[in-house]
């Protein structure tokens, strides 16, 4: 039998009180989670749209020059780590994300070449052919299809296509699918070298051991410290993953902060408020306190018995909550958010992190409030009021 | 034995000072059923609460056993009352989320449970509550309600029993039934009753009236 003062035997009886401070934590909880997975799933975003950066890194000239310089391409060419140094012609094609149309690049390579890269990265192709030389034709991802909502034999570039530098002067097609998850997107070097004259060759390089790659990048261009590089900054830029992500970052570090603060915020006042839930279910509890306070019933064991309810009822809401979250999230990604470009992860240990101080929060103040009140509980009074 | 010597209680209201018991002593020896009456402010239902710690008089001291209890820290009180007091007040205050049999259990300590369930359906039992355990108080009768407080009185084996106006509340014939139990465990423990009812101390062993917040008529007697 469990004893009647069991915190179990309250909460399990009392569903009208229990219940409405649940359901409030659990909100809250998805409130929080969601929008930390959200304000989180910008960085995911980047990594996963430029995740090949993981694979081969882009060396783009300046914008002074329509190619590398030599001297830069030789200081590539004396790192042992490099495995081969490609140049390729590049144009953009539109994709969609939670910040709007972004520009997203196709590699011109020879089939040689291609083939190469693609082997690196682990992509096949498992629908259509590859481009033909010299014709407006790509093969590309499936998250890219995806991400466009585009099939076989589409056009992904036009010259009627919206936004800076995407686009094309003549329809490019999808002629071929390749099944990987990293977004790649790639034409015929011959194709784009007669289409985009404008558009400056960029080197790309691979390393022997593809670990390697983020050791060499640091080597030539370090992160945060451009110039103290082998490379010239003045003459080209690196395309790494660890600058992309840095950049991403520091541009959206303010956005981090607001949410910060609004997470705070609303710990704090969901907390205040819980607390206030609090002492309204412990007035109307103050009979039951009374009684057992005069019974013998020590007010150090009442107070365990509150703190023991709280926290059983904010960590049970809290677990369903943060379950709650993961399915809704994890149906919001599917669903929502994936056809717009924006990838979110429903079990990001960030976004529940920002949500643990929710049970710690109610608890203090649900403490505090009550213990106040129980300090000052006279037993006789309760007693005597007739 | 309990004693208290030369209690005094005032309430002061701004400049306004009411003197609610004037130097009460009295010696409340074991094994008996003492009844304490008066008119309602006489001052019987504090001096109550003084006996068992609840309240701390203005002046004066309560012994139990040759040991203060007057100026004992709130944890020891409450440890005091836990172990060797039991209460039945003018209203049972029954938890109404919990059945009657839990009710009776709740100031047991957790490990001392399982022993006291067996207990706690004989007291039922002998209260004429047999079936009744699982009732929540919104189901019993006030009657019924009433001996359940009385049971969780007991449940603790107390040595004093302290219960104030225990059947105010209730008709004659529940009112003799609680006060027959209280009597009966009156037989080797103390019972301090408190009561505006002369019928129901009928059985008392000692009682003493207080008027006015002064012992008036100690009769130390056997009445029973």
């Amino acid at each position: 039998m469990r004893h009647p003062l069991s915190p179990f035997t309250y909460l399990t009886r009392n569903p009208s009180k229990v219940l409405p401070m649940g359901f409030v934590i659990v909100l809250c909880v998805f409130l929080i989670a969601a929008v930390a997975s959200i304000a989180n799933s910008i960085d995911l975003t980047v990594r996963t749209i430029y995740r090949y950066t993981e694979f081969f890194t882009y060396v783009i000239p300046q914008r002074s020059t329509q190619s590398v310089p030599m001297d830069q391409r030789a200081i590539l060419e004396m790192q042992p780590e490099i495995d081969r140094i490609i140049e390729g012609g590049v144009f953009f094609v539109n994709i969609k994300t939670v910040v709007g149309r972004l520009p997203f690049v196709v590699i011109g390579s020879t089939p040689e070449e291609r083939d190469y890269l693609l082997k690196r990265i682990g992509a096949t192709l498992i629908e259509g052919r590859m481009p033909e030389d010299g014709k407006p034709e790509v093969v590309v991802s499936q998250p890219i299809l995806e991400n466009r909502n585009l099939k076989l034999g589409d056009v992904i570039a036009g010259p009627l296509d919206d936004g800076g530098i995407a686009g094309s002067p003549v329809p490019v097609k999808v002629v071929g699918v390749l099944k990987s998850d990293i977004w790649v997107a790639m034409s015929s070097r011959t194709f784009t070298d007669k289409t985009f004259l404008l558009t400056p060759k960029c080197l790309l390089f691979t390393t022997k051991v593809p670990s390697d790659l983020d050791v060499v990048n640091e080597r030539l261009m370090p992160v945060g410290r451009k110039g103290d590089g082998f490379l010239s900054p003045e003459k080209v830029n690196v395309l790494t993953r660890a600058n992309l992500l840095a950049e991403v970052r520091d541009s959206l570090s303010s956005m981090y902060m607001i949410m910060e603060v609004v997470s705070a915020t609303v710990i704090f006042v969901i907390a205040l408020m819980s607390g206030m839930l609090s002492n309204i279910y412990f007035t109307q509890r103050i009979p039951e306190f009374g009684v057992l306070a005069a019974l013998g019933i020590s007010r150090a064991r009442l107070m365990m018995k509150i703190v023991w309810e709280t926290v059983i009822l904010t960590v049970i809401a809290w677990a369903i909550g943060s379950v709650l979250s993961v399915f809704l999230l994890t149906y919001l990604a599917a669903n929502v958010f994936k056809q717009r470009g924006l990838f979110l992860d429903a079990m990001d240990p960030w976004a529940y992190q920002h949500t643990l101080p929710i049970p710690v929060a109610i608890t203090i103040f649900a403490m505090v409030t009550v213990w106040v009140r129980l300090k000052r509980l006279d037993a006789v009074s309760v007693i005597e009021r007739r | 034995m309990l004693s208290c010597n030369d209690i005094c209680l005032d309430y002061v209201e701004a400049t306004r000072v009411t003197h609610a018991l004037k130097g009460v002593s009295l010696d409340f020896s074991p094994n008996k059923l003492h009844g304490i009456m008066g008119p309602s402010g006489s001052g019987k239902s504090s001096l109550l609460y003084i006996l068992c710690g609840l309240k701390s008089p203005t002046a004066g001291n309560v012994a139990l056993d040759g040991t203060s209890i007057t100026n004992m820290s709130d944890a020891a009180c409450a440890r005091l009352r836990s172990q060797k007091f039991g209460f039945v007040f003018q209203q049972p205050f029954l938890l109404n989320y919990l059945t009657a049999l839990e009710n009776i259990l709740v100031g047991i300590n957790p490990d001392e449970l399982s022993a006291s369930v067996q207990k706690a359906e004989s007291l039922l039992s002998y209260l004429g509550l047999d079936g009744m355990g699982d009732k929540y108080p919104s189901m019993l009768s006030g009657g019924e309600r009433q001996r359940v407080a009385v049971a969780r009185a007991l449940i603790g084996n107390p040595d004093i029993v302290f219960a104030d106006e225990p059947t105010a509340a209730l008709d004659k014939d529940n009112g003799y039934k609680v006060m027959s139990a209280l009597a009966d465990w009156a037989v080797d423990h103390t019972v301090i009753v408190v009561t505006h009812d002369a019928d129901m101390l009928k059985g008392a062993d000692v009682i003493h009236h207080l008027i006015g917040g002064c012992l008036v008529d100690d009769q130390s007697s056997n009445v029973r």
